[in-house]
């Protein structure tokens, strides 16, 4: 099944900017999305790096943060986006 | 490989693959000799320094000026960024970027701490609005 993953950082000014087009999708779009910040929890930090991989040649070959990984078809992107390209990818 | 260097009449220490020419604490020409790092770390503990949030505030501040950026006007965005940085010093031992993460490859990890090398990101280079991936620093308009 597909899993839903946004990595986040509590002080990323980007994540703080998507977090609330997350969330509407999330109750909007009855979207299941996983919300892992990495900074303050090493497991979650952990978790991302596992995905190093998958997410570093979609995102300038670093981990930045917001990362969104679909896990089942490794669709990644990182950084912010408009909502109708979220739940695109969120759907797709 | 990057080495220690000291310089034989003021104790200034450089870390790099070439000794400084001329040092630039005391101007002395040619006074550098190869140390370990652990004689380093022993003549550089004689100052003790703490950088807390409102002087690297302000260091960066000298460091924009000059420079072909600006530290972002958005005073809101400024302040989460260095909270970030300075709970990643407490929590991880450097001030690494808050939008990134670290892979735990400590050479790696060393292009994360802030300042960055940022001139090169993608969110920068050859663009007009130009600035760091977290949007500390923006280029500087020529009005500006
Ligand atoms: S991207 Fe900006 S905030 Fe992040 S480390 Fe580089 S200079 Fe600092």
């Amino acid at each position: 099944m597909n899993r839903l993953i946004m990595f986040h950082g509590r002080e990323c000014p980007h994540c703080k900017k998507m977090m609330p087009l997350v969330d509407k999708m999330i109750e909007e779009e009855e979207v299941e999305l996983e919300k892992l910040e990495v900074w303050h929890n090493e497991k979650n930090a952990d978790a991302m790096r596992s995905y190093r991989d998958i997410i570093t040649p979609k995102c300038g070959g670093q981990l930045r943060v917001p990362s969104f990984l679909n896990t089942e078809t490794k669709d990644v992107f990182c950084g912010e986006v408009e909502y109708e390209e979220l739940v695109d990818w969120a759907k797709r | 490989m990057k080495k220690y260097w000291r310089c034989h009449v003021c104790n200034d220490i450089h870390f790099g693959t070439k000794s400084p020419k001329i040092c630039p604490t005391c101007l002395q020409g040619n006074a550098y000799v190869e140390v370990s790092s652990c004689e380093a770390l022993n003549v550089m503990s004689v100052t003790e320094s703490h950088v807390d949030k409102d002087a690297f505030a302000k260091a960066i501040q000298v460091f924009a000026a000059a420079g072909e950026f600006q530290i972002n006007p958005d005073q809101e965005r400024v302040a989460l960024l260095l909270e970030g940085m300075f709970n990643n010093e407490n929590n991880h031992g450097l001030k690494y970027c808050p939008c990134r993460m670290i892979e735990k490859d400590f050479e790696k990890d060393l292009t994360l701490v802030c300042p960055c090398n940022f001139l090169t990101h993608d969110s920068y280079k050859d663009k007009e609005n130009g600035e760091c991936w977290c949007g500390l620093f923006k280029k500087r308009r020529h009005h500006e």
